[in-house]
């Protein structure tokens, strides 16, 4: 589990984390930053996007995605900001 | 003499530290990254709170023993499911009155309390559930409980004021809450002096005539002398504009306020394209500019927690700019020294003063 600079900082400034779990939302429930992760009522920030082998989990299932093992996850923040460039004719 | 500010930036919490509040050392930031809307010490065991936020990962309070070399972060913080709510940001920290006990103002429109000295905070729900909610409306902030003051007397009494909610008084320790906004003016909306839904912009008790209470708002300069129940409109007499975030309080003279005056709403930049401070000696019935040492032509900002004042005599008055100055005035503003320049932008300012 690879995470981002201010997460790691937050986990004491470790950002690579070896884990067993058989799920991502497990996986990511076994870190020291869980609570910045999940907001209160136990959902994935809406920010916060998790990869698993640089495979986008919302476009499977989610944090009840199955882990077989072996597999690099990565936590990356989403970037926000700019426009949508326009054609002008 | 001490005083230690503490500077909330959208890129961590930077202190400045002086003797004589004419020389000052800057150190940090730490919380690199974190948005800090406020930073506060807490009098009674010197831990260090902040309001701290980072867009992807939300809002919480960070949280020091050391003056902000190592932070712990709140275990538990949020609003319960039922409520349908979520926290947005963490706003406003105020160190309460029991032991442990710690206010926490946030959006959307919520008071936090936390028992056990910012370890885990449990939402006050007599606010969150309030019968006038469904006439609440985000500020351009979002709805921020941003101002939390205890009544210096009564242990029971204690007010909140939220943007676009209108401020609101507890008489019972946070049992229930009345909303006191009469004659506070709403001109945004189609009833222009409604029950709730004001745009208060700072709420300040005097912490020695505890029924004077002060309030800049998105629409006017207001002071109440009984408790909030009513409340007189204080500008249009030397103040170049009733729009503005901070204001400023003397703590031994109930009289004297200070304010940061800006031209409107929409042209948020600090009146008569100059920084300039306003102060006055008469409870608000004449204001007078203080910039001796302010630049004379400015366009900036500052922004609701960006201003504080010590108990010092001469008061020491503090503020931060949205353009990264700090500004300080050793002597109840008849001068100003810049503290620091080409900071990030100033969310907050907090004195922490030692005799």
């Amino acid at each position: 589990m690879l995470l981002p600079s201010i997460l790691a900082a937050e986990a004491g400034g470790q950002g690579r984390f070896e884990l067993e779990a058989g799920t991502v939302g497990e996986a990511l429930r076994a870190l020291p930053v869980e609570n910045m992760l999940f907001d209160e009522h136990g959902e994935l920030r809406r920010l916060v996007n998790v990869y698993v082998d640089g495979v986008d989990i919302r476009g499977g299932d989610g944090v009840e995605s199955a882990l077989a093992g072996g597999e690099e996850l990565r936590v990356v923040q989403a970037v926000a900001g700019g426009r949508p460039s326009r054609h002008h004719t | 003499m001490s005083v230690t500010l503490l500077i909330g930036t959208r890129k961590g919490l930077f202190q400045l530290q002086s003797d004589d509040r004419r020389s000052w050392k800057l150190e940090g930031p730490t919380l690199e990254g974190w948005d800090v809307l406020h930073a506060i010490v807490d009098s009674r065991d010197g831990t260090l709170y902040t309001a701290a936020n980072t867009y992807p990962y939300g809002g919480t309070v960070q949280r020091s023993a050391d003056m902000g070399k190592t932070w712990e972060r709140a275990e538990d913080i949020g609003l319960p499911e039922e409520s349908g709510l979520k926290l947005e940001k963490t706003w406003h920290v105020r160190p309460g009155r029991e032991p442990g006990e710690v206010w926490l103002g946030a959006a959307p429109g919520a008071l936090l309390r936390s028992t056990d000295g910012g370890k885990t905070f449990a939402s006050v729900a007599s606010l969150t559930q309030h019968e006038t909610r469904d006439r609440w409306e985000p500020g351009a902030g979002g709805m921020c409980c941003h101002s939390i003051q205890l009544d210096a007397e009564d242990p029971d009494r204690m007010y909140v004021a939220i943007s676009a909610a209108g401020s609101f008084r507890s008489d019972d320790g946070a049992e229930t809450w009345t909303p006191i906004n009469k004659n506070v003016a709403a001109d945004f909306m189609a009833e222009k002096y409604p029950e709730v839904g004001q745009c208060v912009h700072k709420l300040l008790a005097h912490p020695a005539k505890t029924e004077r209470l002060w309030q800049q708002n998105h629409c006017g300069v207001y002071r109440s002398d009984d408790r909030g129940d009513n409340w007189e409109r204080l500008d249009g007499n030397g103040l170049p504009s009733g729009f503005g975030f901070p204001i400023m309080l003397h703590p031994r003279d109930p009289d004297t306020a200070w304010v940061i005056p800006e031209n409107a709403d929409l042209n948020r930049v600090t009146a008569e394209v100059r920084l300039g401070v306003y102060r006055t000696k008469d409870a608000g019935e004449s204001w007078e500019l203080t910039a001796n040492g302010l630049p004379d032509q400015a366009w900036t900002g500052v922004l609701r927690e960006a201003s504080s004042f010590d108990s010092a005599d001469p008061v020491g008055l503090y503020f931060g700019t949205q353009g990264g100055s700090v500004w300080v005035s050793p002597n109840e503003g008849d001068e100003w020294i810049e503290a620091a320049s080409n900071l990030p932008p100033i969310l907050s300012v907090e004195a922490h003063w030692q005799e």
